[in-house]
């Protein structure tokens, strides 16, 4: 019984510790997104906001857990298809991939200063500087 | 429909390419991007006149690549890619504009997107096809020849025109649609890849027009799609020549698949394509076949970054005619009937030393030369063996 706790406990800890949330720029006027509509974002296939303020996508690099973990939990996609995506659309001349950012703290500063930007952090604080998405079905 | 000689077309477009890439040094970052690759590898394929004539390894695996996308403004951009490529004798060596065209967004909302494309843009309509020669976009460094038959390479892989892309958000999924109509100038060379040396005459597209459709089904790991292709050539015979004026009709019908798994995914193409040819080989000639293939690659990761690929490839030159025994008794034996099916079996392994260097090594076991060169003229010569086997390894890097 005690190791079930400590199992549940560490499983309980395990996605806490990786939660990811998707982060705008505070002045894009939305609350919410659904799975699809997250996933036309981060295809590069949606290019503006409601208001007319382009997206500007932002990422971790490939092998960065948060990014894997935002692919699998937020996109329910795997890393390696939205490398895929990107490549294509970078390659055959139909668009361009993420801007590929080195550390959380530089999304948060990134997103945080860029109109129009999307990105994910692990556990944001920052309210003031950030608005958290809520990402529904 | 007229063009203007395919050098001068090339050259001018390189110009443009490089005169918009100059201008372009002078804007801000975030409206031009800036991409390309380098990679460099080894194959033997002997007993065969796949790569070379001398059963030697070769050298000749090179795609390098350089890309721009200009954003002119919020609905209007400008891409365009320069390649240099060599594959010894599968298809044209040397530097060609691979695209070079203007996206005009017409529409783009929450719900659905629509772009027209104007220029020489890619195919868009099969799962490798817009990207054939961009290396570790592939699964394998030698595709399937059942669909992505090399000889066809430089018709295949785009054309100059008009091209539609629709996606949509349904409550079935995500649907894409495209739709192409345009054409390919062919060159001497590019003419005698298909037809042989032996062709002094002039080769003409008249004309391709595709369409495709996607389904990625909500919460599914699939992928689905079907494309239908139509196209014709003409043959004007040079006054001394091997052949006759003629034409040619290619149709073909298509249907693939892909299902992605956290450490695996299969990925699965079927065509059917018919051939009508009239004239050509003699004045009255006749002759309207099907062919089919189909590939299905697997690929597991087998470590962190490693993967494996399993790949099995059939072509069958007539659907009517599997064995090849038909074909071979047409040209009262001279033929033999292995020139009639292609059978193929893939091993391969991929590493990423770093997220964008990565080393490609596989190894074909083939029965079956139906998809060597020349389309319309078998290698008797070269192709001597109903078995026969070939490797390569290619080291990609991308930026």
């Amino acid at each position: 019984m005690k190791t079930k706790l400590v199992i549940a406990g560490s499983v309980l800890w395990a996605s806490t510790a990786f939660a990811t949330e998707v982060i705008t720029h505070p002045a894009v006027p939305m609350d919410q997104l659904t799975v699809n509509q997250l996933r036309g974002i981060y295809s590069m296939r949606q290019q503006k906001w409601p208001d007319g303020t382009a997206v500007r996508v932002f990422v971790l690099p490939a092998k960065n857990q948060v990014h894997q973990t935002f692919a699998k939990e937020k996109l329910q996609m795997f890393p390696y298809q939205l490398d895929r995506i990107w490549q294509k659309i970078t390659y055959s001349g139909l668009g361009s991939a993420p801007v590929v950012l080195s550390s959380e703290q530089q999304m948060r500063e990134m997103v945080a200063s860029t109109a129009g930007a999307i990105g994910y952090i692990e556990n944001p604080d920052e309210l003031s500087t950030l608005k958290v998405i809520r990402i529904t079905q | 429909m007229n063009y203007p000689p395919l050098k001068s077309f090339v050259s001018r477009s390189k110009l443009c390419l490089l005169l918009l890439l100059g201008c372009s040094l002078q804007l801000q970052a975030d409206e031009v991007q800036w991409h390309g690759f380098i990679s460099q590898g080894l194959i033997q394929a002997p007993e065969t006149n796949f790569v070379n004539l001398d059963d030697s390894i070769s050298a000749e695996l090179t795609d390098l690549g350089v890309n721009m996308s200009w954003v002119l403004s919020d609905n209007l951009r400008l891409a365009g890619q320069v390649v240099y490529l060599d594959g010894g004798r599968r298809y044209t060596k040397g530097t060609r504009l691979d695209y070079l065209f203007l996206d005009w967004t017409l529409h783009s909302d929450f719900n659905w997107r629509l772009d027209m494309f104007l220029g020489r843009f890619k195919n868009q309509h099969w799962l490798y096809s817009a990207t054939r020669d961009v290396p570790f976009t592939r699964n394998a460094i030698v595709l399937p020849q059942s669909v992505y038959f090399d000889s066809f390479r430089d018709i295949a892989v785009g054309s100059d025109g008009l091209a539609f892309k629709v996606t949509r958000n349904t409550s079935l999924g995500e649907i894409e649609l495209n739709w192409s109509w345009g054409a390919t100038n062919l060159s001497k060379e590019q003419s005698q890849i298909l037809l042989s040396t032996l062709a002094q005459g002039d080769a003409e597209q008249d004309y391709v027009h595709q369409a495709s459709l996607f389904w990625r089904p909500d919460q599914s790991a699939w992928q689905v799609g079907v494309s239908l292709l139509d196209s014709d050539f003409s043959y004007d015979k040079a006054e001394l020549d091997y052949y006759f004026d003629g034409a040619m009709t290619v149709q073909r019908v298509m249907f693939n698949g892909r299902y992605a798994a956290e450490y695996w995914e299969l990925s699965s193409e079927w065509v059917q394509e018919r051939l009508d040819i009239s004239d050509f080989y003699a004045p009255g000639f006749k002759r309207d076949s099907f062919s089919q293939g189909w590939y299905v690659q697997g690929r597991y990761n087998l470590l962190p970054r490693t993967w494996a690929l399993l790949s099995v490839d059939l072509f069958d030159l007539d659907k009517d005619d599997r064995s090849g025994r038909k074909f071979s008794e047409s040209t009262g034996g001279l033929v033999p009937a292995y020139f009639g099916y292609q059978d193929e079996l893939t091993l391969g392994l991929t590493y990423d030393f770093k997220d964008n260097l990565r080393l490609t090594m596989e190894h074909h076991w083939v029965k079956g030369t139906a998809r060597l060169a020349y389309p319309v003229l078998p290698d008797l010569q070269y192709n001597k063996s109903e078995y026969w086997q070939m490797w390569a390894m290619q080291l990609m890097y991308w930026f």
